[in-house]
């Protein structure tokens, strides 16, 4: 019986590896210039929740905000798909910080450096949800813009 | 008493099993989602797109012929500027660097436009629609052909995932140079220059 028991944890624990083992891909260089910080977020079920995504904007570049000073510009703004037992509100994006290229001090641009958060007010229904969705932004570093990218991104929700 | 040990041994398997479970379950989660984040790599946003901070180069090729409409409604070829040396800049609405070296260019194609020189821009960005380009170019003080890209130069062109970007054709309709991002005054001055003398000794005899 003991043995069995013992051959049971062991099939188990190599379940698992074999599980984790097909899921890691390798590495691959990447185009984007904004990253997604994936993080469950275990919120309580039936209840106004805040989940909140963090995002990294590459050292060395900067996106516009949500809300940039000019029409041309184009916004940093997500985008969610609708999930079974998630209803979503329309996200709450951080205020942007000044920026100015040293070729044209006279633009004052409104943009996200570093690591910025968008919070999305959520109500879920108990149980684990993934809910998709879309960051669009557009990137520039201090000499060079480079076209506007959609990356996709995944949010765990957890309603416990 | 040997049956409650081989029983609580029974219910801590159990119990590691579960949890077994709900770790692998988490960990494929985040591991589904770390593997979704680098996926994006292999859906390129256009065809044509090398390595990270990487472009295609095109210096020392014949460049891409293109024929596309301007902002005031003319078809535009890049043969119709054979024999001449000609900057064709690809720009965009959203980029602040383009937006600041289009009145230089403007001011070099009248300084060298005895020796032919013109310049063309091509709008990257044709959903901002026609009359936000023509807003931009017009505040620039641009009065060189402004042309609307049809998604197929940009590729013939190396893809372009970098604004400004610049090709410098000299008379013999051969890439001299190509720049990305925003250059000095003075380089770019040169590298016309060089457009313009590229190809010059060839032409001489025959013009």
């Amino acid at each position: 019986m003991r043995n069995l028991l013992l051959v049971g944890l062991l099939a188990g624990s190599s379940v698992v590896q074999a599980q984790m083992g097909t899921l890691t891909t390798p590495t691959v260089k990447t185009k984007q210039y904004v990253s997604f910080a994936a993080e469950e977020q275990v919120v309580k079920a039936g209840k106004k929740s805040v989940v909140e995504l963090r995002f990294k904007v590459g050292e060395g570049f900067h996106v516009n905000s949500h809300t940039p000073k000019s029409e041309l510009l184009i916004p940093t703004n997500l985008t969610l798909k609708p999930a079974a037992g998630v209803t979503a509100s329309a996200p709450e994006y951080p205020a942007g910080t000044s920026y100015s290229f040293s070729f044209d001090p006279s633009e004052k641009l409104d943009v996200y450096t570093g690591t910025f958060t968008v919070k999305v007010p959520v109500v879920a229904e108990a149980g684990a949800h993934t809910v998709d969705a879309v960051l669009r932004y557009q990137a520039c570093d201090n000499a060079a813009c480079y076209p506007p990218k959609s990356l996709p991104v995944q949010v765990l929700v957890n309603a416990k | 008493m040997r049956r409650v040990l081989i029983l609580g041994m029974m219910v801590v398997g159990v119990a590691l099993l579960l949890w077994a479970g709900w770790h692998n379950l988490r960990e494929r989660r985040l591991a589904m989602q770390q593997a979704r984040d680098k996926q994006i790599v292999l859906i390129p946003a256009k065809p044509g797109e090398e390595g990270e901070g990487g472009f295609p180069q095109m210096r020392g090729k014949p460049a891409p012929a293109f024929s596309l409409t301007s902002l005031d409604g003319k078809e535009v070829s890049l043969a119709d500027y054979k024999g001449r040396p000609v900057l064709v800049n690809f720009w965009a609405t959203w980029c602040g660097p383009c937006k600041v070296e289009m009145p230089w260019f403007e001011e070099f194609r009248k300084q060298y436009a005895a020796q032919g020189f013109e310049i063309l821009g091509l709008a990257d960005d044709v959903d901002a629609g026609k009359d936000a380009i023509a807003k931009v170019a017009n505040k620039a003080g641009v009065t060189y052909p402004i042309l609307l890209t049809d998604g197929k130069v940009q590729n013939a062109y190396g893809g372009l995932d970098v604004l400004p970007m610049s090709f410098y054709i000299d008379r013999n309709g051969v890439i001299v140079e190509q720049t990305a991002g925003l250059g000095s005054k003075d380089q770019i001055e040169a590298t016309i220059k060089k457009t313009i003398a590229s190809g010059s000794t060839t032409q001489a005899g025959g013009q």
